[in-house]
């Protein structure tokens, strides 16, 4: 799953939530997946270590 | 060429190995050259009018010779440092082993004609409809193709604006020429180099600014082409904006700077992060909030229902006649002596109707 996609369902279950869509069963569903949502978006956010590879390119002729 | 042969060793006579150099010249196609005029030399009683003809990038000369008579009619008045292109073929001047290059044609192309003829370019890869690519840039690239010159400084100020950003950012950085003669063939094979990487999904030509000359090979058609055919879309970050080589022009976007061309690029990790904790605040409030609506409307519905329930009515000092025990509500439901009951707030009584009103 991407952080894109990731970010956009959690904002997407608290907007449910927060309009009263979902009943009670439901909203302990959703509130659960928001929680794992969240935390593999800051998961995302904070392990991973950015890299910078030098590409040669083939001399040119 | 005839060589004589000493025992295995085969040797040519000067004469033979020129003559056999200047065939061989002879058979390569016709071209265009360009470059400056320098030291131009030409007397009424030589048969050819000789000239250098230099490049401006890297000082590499070329020795040209035309026939005067075919100068002349030219009619160029060239001054030494002007811009022409040179039509013609390679020659060896086989008494001397002289290597020149015999013009046919000359054309003067000063700033004038290269503006020219960029701009007939540009009309006609415009009508081509190469310069209305703007494709969407992906708000979470996995990977970022960088294409840079070996100028540490411009390297630099783009890598350092793009993780400062967004730390997680990876990114292949591909260094090549971004100026001089080789400069637009290099860049189209760095963007080959980096679009042949499967999850590169926008790359960033970081061309830096400079003259004119500099900017020449990002209005390559060649490279304008690619750029625009490019899988993936291209953002061109620049130095200075006067200019605006083709390259620009087909490019998805275009940044002034490093630090644009980062927030083209990468999304603030700073700002999602805020965002996600936000996300998270609301998630927190969010069940409790289901829990106390769902009691206010319980709540509501219940003080309804005791509002409609007659006990509370009774309690207000209302009460209920019942005769046979039906509910009694007009005087025409009773006669004079009916028994009736009557119920109160607290307990009720029986009576006996006495008279009636309409």
């Amino acid at each position: 799953m991407t952080f894109e996609d990731a970010q956009k369902e959690l904002e997407q279950i608290v907007h449910k939530l927060e309009t009263g869509q979902a009943d009670l069963d439901d909203a302990i569903r959703l509130w659960e997946r928001g929680e794992e949502l969240y935390r593999l978006c800051v998961g995302r956010l904070e392990s991973a270590q950015g890299t910078i590879e030098t590409l040669n390119p083939a001399e040119p002729a | 060429m005839e060589a004589v042969q000493y025992g295995d060793r085969k040797v040519y006579s000067v004469a033979a190995f020129n003559r056999g150099i200047a065939e061989w010249l002879s058979r390569l196609p016709s071209v265009w050259v360009e470059g400056e005029v320098t030291e131009l030399r030409r007397q009424e009683r030589w048969a050819s009018v000789f000239f250098t003809l230099k490049d401006p990038s890297d000082g590499a000369c070329l020795s040209v010779s035309m026939p005067r008579r075919q100068f002349d009619a030219l009619r160029l008045d060239l001054v030494d440092g002007e811009r022409a292109h040179v039509y013609g073929r390679p020659e060896l001047f086989e008494t001397r082993g002289d290597f020149r290059f015999r013009a046919l044609s000359v054309e003067r192309f000063g700033l004038g004609d290269h503006l020219a003829a960029l701009e007939r370019l540009k009309r006609k890869l415009a009508a081509e409809g190469l310069f209305e690519r703007a494709r969407p840039l992906p708000r979470f690239p996995r990977r970022i193709g960088l294409i840079t010159g070996n100028d540490a400084a411009a390297k630099r100020d783009v890598l350092t604006a793009i993780t400062t950003r967004f730390p997680p950012a990876r990114l292949v950085v591909a260094e090549t020429y971004v100026q001089g003669p080789r400069a637009a063939s290099a860049i189209i094979e760095a963007i080959a180099a980096l679009c042949g990487i499967e999850d590169v999904d926008v790359i960033v030509l970081a061309r830096g600014g400079g003259s004119f000359e500099d900017l020449l090979p990002f209005s390559d058609e060649r490279l304008v082409r690619a750029v625009a055919g490019c899988r993936v879309p291209i953002v061109s970050a620049v130095g200075h904006e006067q200019d605006t080589p083709l390259t620009d022009l087909a490019a998805d976007a275009r940044a002034s700077t490093p630090s644009v061309a980062a927030r083209l690029v990468v999304p603030d990790a700073d700002e999602l992060r805020e965002r996600l904790e936000q996300s998270r605040g609301r998630l927190h409030r969010a069940p409790l909030l289901t829990v106390e609506r769902k009691r206010a409307r319980l709540d509501a519905a219940h003080g309804r229902l005791r509002a409609l329930a007659p006990t509370a009515t009774l309690e207000r000092g209302y009460a209920i006649v019942r005769s046979g025990g039906r509910i009694v509500r007009g005087s025409e439901e009773v006669a004079p002596g009916t028994t009736v009951d009557v119920e109160l707030g607290r307990g009720g009584f029986g009576a006996r109707v006495e008279d009636l009103r309409e």
